[in-house]
């Protein structure tokens, strides 16, 4: 005890910073801060320090390379002790992290955290959400399994989008036109090089500045910020109602970071590393390869775009989010803090949030997959095939065939792209069906020449059974009275 | 005090528990990769599903396809038959090649799997005792104009006059033939389709079997039916009416 002391003094006679860093942990804060509220910013430190740490032991074993980045996370998943745990946290961390930046940043917006004079603090958090993203999207591609490549795929899809530099882009990402070994190494200098200095530089000017401007005071409804008294009412409020940070407040940061990390490693130990998934073989198409859960949405919104949308969406839609959030300091700088008397914001936060549930739900829907097999394996339910003719048998076998299966589902199996089609029949007549899959048209590809006429002849006569039974198919009119007064059409 | 013994006593609990945890932990990968490899999946019943239910049915029947599970018609079809036909498939029909070879996601091997399990699984080595089926494959062509009396005395009961239709459903329809292949009408004549009550060669008339000759005669009648550009007008459509979508 007496030697940490005198080494401590030591230290501190020659760094001189001893003096600083006690008065940093007892400055005095307000006391309605060391709330259950203020605990995110914290957990989110923390739980980075623990990405740093498990991070370090992972790339000791781990190999950027295409040939053996999958046989590598094998290696740690099966031969070294406790491999898999690492892998586990690491990955389990990742989530969490991106979760509670998220959840710190609601916190923020709501409690009006965000204005004079803390326009900087909240706008270098916007820039730590996006490189926490960057960690998250590049971890995941160094996986380097089926899940990352698709993962991959998005992420570069929406940079080829850029006019004029988009090649450029994609080549710059990718080291070539395709995933592949310069792909991995690039993606390794990113996430262990380039982000984590970003991501530490922008935490260490984050944190100066919380610790120079004070913690948010609790929003009360009434107390209005302006730039010209807001300081002076602040340090008013801490001297009069302050306590020291440490300890008064720390306690419970340190008590939610730990049951943040004990979580992590309980999601570890129950749910296991992620992946690796199958190997990145691109020529193994049987897999319904799938982004990390914060990018789903994404994929979602993506594959529910019209083509012709899909270019503005993605290079508007990134533009004005990112330009937002950096703006919203500016735009509503001063004023009322408390989120009782906010409702907009209230509002577009619950908007959000339904926005992206939804979408992240309808997300895991495999149906999205680029290649898919249900096909095969999902049959034509045995009472949409009773009492049916030869021919409309064989139509059943070309719907088998040619996919249909997978975006569109029968009995509530099958894909959820497409319209269920239990009742096309009663929609849409002989005429309109065939156009329907000859033409295609809004999402569904246009089959003509892929089907032969008597393979879409066959098809229609199938289509044309689905309905409820007592209901007849719809016909066309001018047909049906053609058909009546000239001759009954011949009947396959 | 005794907050201090419940706390140790929590904790005492909580490191018991976490130790029986780290014992055998869920979240511990199994051996082996994660995802099997496809071309490494070896068993039947899973290649099976994924590949070939969605058309011959998950228990061998009850597809839109012939039933592969039907004992007669293992009986009457070798192993080389279900290898071949899995291998290329069988062009112009919705059949599709599942080898690698021929364009298909499967391995030689993998085919081999499943032509051998759906012997073993579905086949009954007795149920054509005595009974002496005409071959799977053609050796005698077949006369078609024979083949029309052939059908008179055969099919004409259930499948209507020319086979345009009655107690069950047409067989000339020319969308349908262009679809279907001279060896599968060959094959349903011989087999049957159980499942839809359709009969095998022995039970179109009660008492009176089908020759060899008789199957090659009908198949080959039904082939002469097959129109020269089968499905084309559309049925029943009409250029000025199809502006609705
Ligand atoms: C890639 C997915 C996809 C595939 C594969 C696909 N469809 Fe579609 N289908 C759609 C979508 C999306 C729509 C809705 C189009 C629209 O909005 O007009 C649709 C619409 C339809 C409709 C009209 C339904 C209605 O209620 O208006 C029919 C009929 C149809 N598809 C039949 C087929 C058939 C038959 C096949 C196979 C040959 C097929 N589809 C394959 C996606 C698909
Ligand atoms: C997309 C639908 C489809 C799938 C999937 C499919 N089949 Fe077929 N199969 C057919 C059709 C249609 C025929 C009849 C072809 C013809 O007209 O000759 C057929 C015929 C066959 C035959 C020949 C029957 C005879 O006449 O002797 C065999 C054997 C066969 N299939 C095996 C398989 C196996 C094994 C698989 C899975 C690996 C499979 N099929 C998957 C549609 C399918
Ligand atoms: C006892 C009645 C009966 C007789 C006799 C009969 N069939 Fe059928 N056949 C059926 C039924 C039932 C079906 C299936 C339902 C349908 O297509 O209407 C069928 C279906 C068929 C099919 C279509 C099979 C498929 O996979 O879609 C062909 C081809 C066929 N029969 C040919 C023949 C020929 C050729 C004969 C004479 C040698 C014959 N049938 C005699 C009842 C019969």
């Amino acid at each position: 005890m007496r030697l940490i002391e005198t080494i401590g003094k030591w230290l501190d006679a020659r760094l001189q910073i001893g003096e600083t860093i006690r008065e940093t942990a007892e400055h005095s804060v307000p006391r309605d801060t060391a709330s259950w509220f203020y605990v995110f910013g914290s957990a989110a430190l923390v739980v980075f320090m623990l990405q740093i740490a498990t991070g370090i032991m992972l790339a000791l074993i781990y190999v950027p390379s295409a040939g053996q980045a999958w046989n590598s996370l094998q290696i740690l998943n099966h031969s070294i002790t406790l491999g898999w745990f690492i892998r586990g946290l690491h990955g389990w961390g990742s989530d969490f992290m991106v979760a509670i930046v998220l959840i710190h940043m609601v916190q923020v917006f709501l409690f009006g955290a965000y204005k004079y004079p803390r326009e900087l603090t909240w706008m270098v958090g916007v820039l730590l959400l996006l490189v926490t993203l960057g960690m998250a999207f590049t971890g995941q591609v160094l996986r380097f399994d089926q899940d990352a490549y698709w993962g991959l795929g998005i992420g570069v899809s929406i940079a080829s989008h850029v006019p004029l530099m988009g090649s450029w882009i994609v080549s710059l990402m990718l080291g070539g036109p395709i995933i592949a070994g310069a792909t991995l190494t690039r993606f390794f200098a990113l996430h262990v090089f380039v982000i984590p200095g970003l991501l530490i530089g922008f935490v260490a000017v984050h944190l100066l500045m919380v610790i120079k401007l004070g913690i948010n005071e609790w929003p009360m409804p009434g107390r209005i910020v302006r730039k010209a008294t807001y300081v002076k009412e602040y340090h008013e409020l801490t001297k009069k109602d302050g306590i020291p940070f440490v300890p008064a407040a720390v306690w419970k940061d340190m008590f939610f970071s730990g049951a943040i990390l004990l979580a992590v490693a309980a999601c570890a130990i129950y749910f296991g590393p992620f992946g690796p998934s199958g190997q990145p073989d691109p020529t193994i198409i049987q897999t319904a390869p799938r982004p990390d859960f914060f990018f789903l949405w994404l994929y979602a919104v993506l594959s529910f775009l019209p083509p012709s949308m899909e270019t503005p969406a993605m290079l508007i839609g990134p533009v004005v989010v990112i330009g937002g959030l950096l703006l919203l300091p500016f735009i509503f700088g001063e004023g009322e803090k408390s989120w009782k008397r906010r409702p907009i914001a209230v509002l577009t936060i619950l908007l959000v949030a339904v926005a992206l549930g939804t979408l992240t739900h309808l997300a895991t829907y495999t149906p999205w997959s680029p290649v898919m097999d249900a096909w095969s394996s999902l049959p034509i339910p045995a009472e949409y095939l009773h009492n049916r003719s030869a021919l409309e048998r064989q139509g059943a076998l070309v719907f088998q065939v040619k996919q249909c299966h997978n975006c569109h589902s029968l009995d509530h199996e099958g894909g959820k792209r497409g319209p269920a089609l239990d009742a096309v029949a009663l929609q849409l007549t002989d005429d309109q069906l065939i156009r329907q899959v000859i033409q295609g048209g809004g999402n569904m590809p246009a089959y003509g020449k892929n089907l032969s006429p008597a393979e879409t002849t066959a098809l229609v006569s199938f289509l044309k059974t689905l309905h409820p039974e007592g209901r007849p198919p719809a016909r066309d009119a001018a047909l049906a009275h053609a058909a009546g007064s000239v001759a009954p059409a011949t009947h396959p | 005090m005794s907050l201090l013994r419940q706390v140790a006593l929590g904790v005492a609990g909580l490191v018991v528990l976490g130790l029986s945890g780290c014992a055998n932990p869920p979240g511990k990968p199994g051996p082996g990769p994660e995802v099997v490899n496809p071309d490494s999946i070896a068993d039947f019943a899973v290649l099976y599903k994924a590949n070939c239910a969605g058309c011959h049915g998950f228990d061998g029947k009850g597809g839109a396809a012939i039933a592969l599970g039907d004992p007669v018609y293992l009986a009457v079809a070798d192993d080389a038959v279900l290898r071949r036909v899995a291998t290329e498939g069988v062009p112009g029909t919705s059949m599709p090649a599942f080898a690698k070879s021929k364009g298909g996601m499967l391995t030689e091997k993998q085919v081999e799997i499943i032509a051998h399990g759906i012997r073993e699984k579905w086949a009954k080595p007795d149920v054509l005792r005595g009974a002496d089926p005409p071959p799977y494959a053609a050796t005698t062509a077949g006369n078609s104009s024979r083949g029309a009396d052939v059908y008179t005395i055969f099919c004409a009961s259930c499948h209507g006059i020319a086979g345009k239709g009655g107690k069950a459903s047409s067989i000339v329809n020319g969308s349908f033939l262009a679809l279907m292949s001279d060896q599968e009408l060959r094959t349903i004549v011989i087999v049957g389709r159980p499942e839809l009550g359709a009969p095998d060669w022995r039970g179109n008339v009660p008492g009176k079997s089908m020759s060899a000759q008789d199957v090659s005669d009908v198949v080959a009648w039904l082939a002469s039916q097959r129109a020269q550009f089968p499905g084309e007008p559309y049925p029943q459509t009409d250029k000025s009416t199809g502006g609705t979508r």
